[in-house]
């Protein structure tokens, strides 16, 4: 690739990295690994987010996010965690009916093992 | 900032209770009270360190600060279990060389009990650079009283644990003291009545 095309590339760089031909080729270089590396990592990091989303909605209900997922799976509801991160966040009524479908499927245990304490 | 006027009039550092409060955008924030009578350090932390980051709620976003205020009362009160009293040791290196200093658990909470709590939060905390502004949002009194009264407060309900049976060892040590207790009253009250039917066989000679 031709030295324009690198400083194009290299815009917003730190230091000598967006001025200077050898820094530059080097750090873009690095830059169009990460971002291939990254647009796999995305996806991965994306689904992440929903689950940890839809752990924080469904703990306000006293449901985690295990027992929920395996009631909606008995329920073969096929909503995936994208679409139920966005209901937790912005529908919470829906998302509650969720939550009591999920509940009724499967009911997990929820009381805790009476310990023994002296 | 207008102290509580129902409960008495806050005593102690209100400069530091109030530091910062400016830089934090509280809107939308609630303001959570933990009571730490009673409840095991690290147990409690970990709740603690899950609200201020804002875990709890659906709406959590990793680059955003969003967790809400957090207020501990009665940081002297916290318990641990085992030896960690005297065991615990907080330990920190000053830079220069050979000076390794300690200090164990009953030594901080005597002289600041809310650094106790402070720092087992901020250790549970991700090190990034939102841990300052987090930090920034933990209150911690040793006391129960707090100058945020007027605020719309809630109280935090920890969640239901389920407390180990405890071991035989430990057990049998117990009810050993229970029994030696038991023994002491029993004795006492013996002795009292000797000493009643003696008065009265006295009197009665």
């Amino acid at each position: 690739m031709n030295k324009d095309k690198i400083f194009k590339l290299a815009k917003g760089f730190r230091g000598r990295a967006k001025n200077c031909i050898r820094i530059a080729r080097e750090r873009v270089e690095k830059a169009l690994q990460y971002s291939y590396r990254d647009r796999r990592n995305k996806k991965r990091d994306m689904r992440s987010l929903w689950i940890e989303r839809i752990n924080a909605g469904t703990r306000l209900h006293g449901v985690n996010y295990s027992t929920f997922m395996h009631g909606l799976m008995k329920e073969n509801v096929q909503l995936n965690r994208k679409v139920l991160s966005e209901l937790s966040m912005h529908e919470p009524y829906s998302f509650k009916a969720l939550v009591d479908i999920s509940r009724n499927a499967f009911p997990g245990n929820k009381i805790p093992k009476e310990g023994i304490s002296a | 900032m207008a102290t509580s006027s129902a409960v008495q009039p806050f005593k102690g550092n209100l400069k530091k209770a109030l530091a910062g409060l400016r830089r934090i955008n509280l809107d939308g924030l609630r303001w959570r009270v933990f009571d730490a009578k009673g409840q095991i350090l690290g147990r409690l932390a970990s709740q603690i360190a899950t609200v201020v980051q804002g875990k709890d709620k659906p709406t959590y976003t990793p680059y955003r600060e969003d967790g809400d205020m957090c207020i501990i009362i009665n940081a002297k009160d916290v318990c641990v279990s085992g030896r960690k009293l005297t065991d615990k040791l907080y330990r920190w290196h000053t830079g220069y060389i050979g000076h390794l200093k300690e200090r164990s658990l009953k030594d901080q909470l005597q002289k600041d009990p809310t650094e106790v709590i402070r720092k087992a939060v901020l250790r549970m905390l991700p090190r990034n650079k939102l841990r300052d502004d987090r930090d920034r949002k933990l209150r911690i009194f040793p006391g129960s009283e707090h100058p945020f009264g007027d605020r719309p407060l809630e109280s935090y309900v920890m969640p239901p644990r389920n407390v180990r049976e405890m071991r035989p060892r430990a057990r049998r040590a117990v009810i050993r003291a229970q029994k030696k207790l038991e023994q002491a009253a029993a004795s006492e009250t013996s002795r009292k009545e000797k000493k009643k039917s003696d008065e009265r066989s006295e009197i009665q000679q």
